[in-house]
């Protein structure tokens, strides 16, 4: 999976070039689609909310204006870590400062991957 | 979509607190799947690069698990609102142990676009 972070990128580029990098982002993203390497991706809103604690209490975030909010996702379908980090590095938004996270998706909860290492090692 | 934040919590957990955690998640999604709410959810590893520069030049290890920014997971639910969104991640078991999570609607339109628009109109307003 690849995530996008950082959204205040784009108050310092013109229209036209906003028009650009958009062009060259959904050209990217169709191509992906066509090779068969991407499978879902979506742009999100900039605002949002988080729910945290016990209290289960909702407070507005994450700002929009930082270097670490999640603007938008694409969910790949390749057969190694370096073949996404490939593609990453093709991302239209790169030269003006976005970064891309990769991160492999887990075939089971790391919780439960956890649990059986700890059931493993009491049994050992 | 729910994004899972500051995945590290879990590792305070005794083994029993961490089945039970897994029963109530599995059960918890299982329900929404099945009212047509969540469409398949999938955790992330605890590996990551990070890309950044022109032409993606530098690669670096992170973010690191441990760190408030990391997404530990996400969930894309099919709802009508915001509100409705939120009532589900209020209901995630993982919330009583300190995990937090974000909720964001997914874009119809890009904000690229949107914001490629604005500047367009400005632009005009200024040549008036």
């Amino acid at each position: 999976m690849l995530l996008f972070r950082g959204n205040d990128w784009l108050k310092s580029l013109s229209s036209e070039e906003k028009q650009k990098v958009t062009d060259q982002w959904m050209a990217w993203f169709r191509r992906l689609t066509d090779e068969g390497k991407a499978i879902a991706g979506n742009p999100l809103e900039r605002e949002g909310k988080v729910v945290s604690g016990k209290n289960r209490v909702v407070s507005d975030g994450p700002f929009a204006e930082s270097k670490e909010a999640i603007g938008g996702y694409f969910l790949l379908d390749v057969a190694s870590f370096d073949d996404a980090v490939a593609i990453a590095r093709e991302c239209p938004g790169l030269p003006y400062g976005v970064q891309v996270e990769v991160r492999p998706v887990a075939a089971e909860c790391p919780v439960a991957s956890q649990l059986k290492h700890e059931a493993q090692l009491a049994s050992a | 979509m729910l994004l899972y934040r500051s995945d590290e919590w879990y590792n305070k957990l005794s083994q029993e607190e961490l089945q039970k955690l897994i029963n109530q998640n599995k059960a918890w999604f299982e329900k929404l799947t099945s009212q047509g709410k969540a469409k398949p959810g999938r955790a992330l590893e605890r590996t990551a690069v990070t890309i950044s520069g022109k032409n993606g030049r530098f690669v670096t290890d992170g973010p690191f698990a441990e760190s408030k920014e990391a997404v530990g997971g996400y969930l894309v639910l099919d709802v009508e609102t915001i509100e409705e969104a939120i009532a589900i991640a209020q209901s995630s078991p993982g919330l009583a142990y300190g995990g937090a999570i974000e909720i964001r609607p997914v874009a119809e339109e890009c904000p690229l676009d949107i914001r490629a628009r604005e500047l367009a109109r400005e632009e005009q307003l200024v040549n008036i």
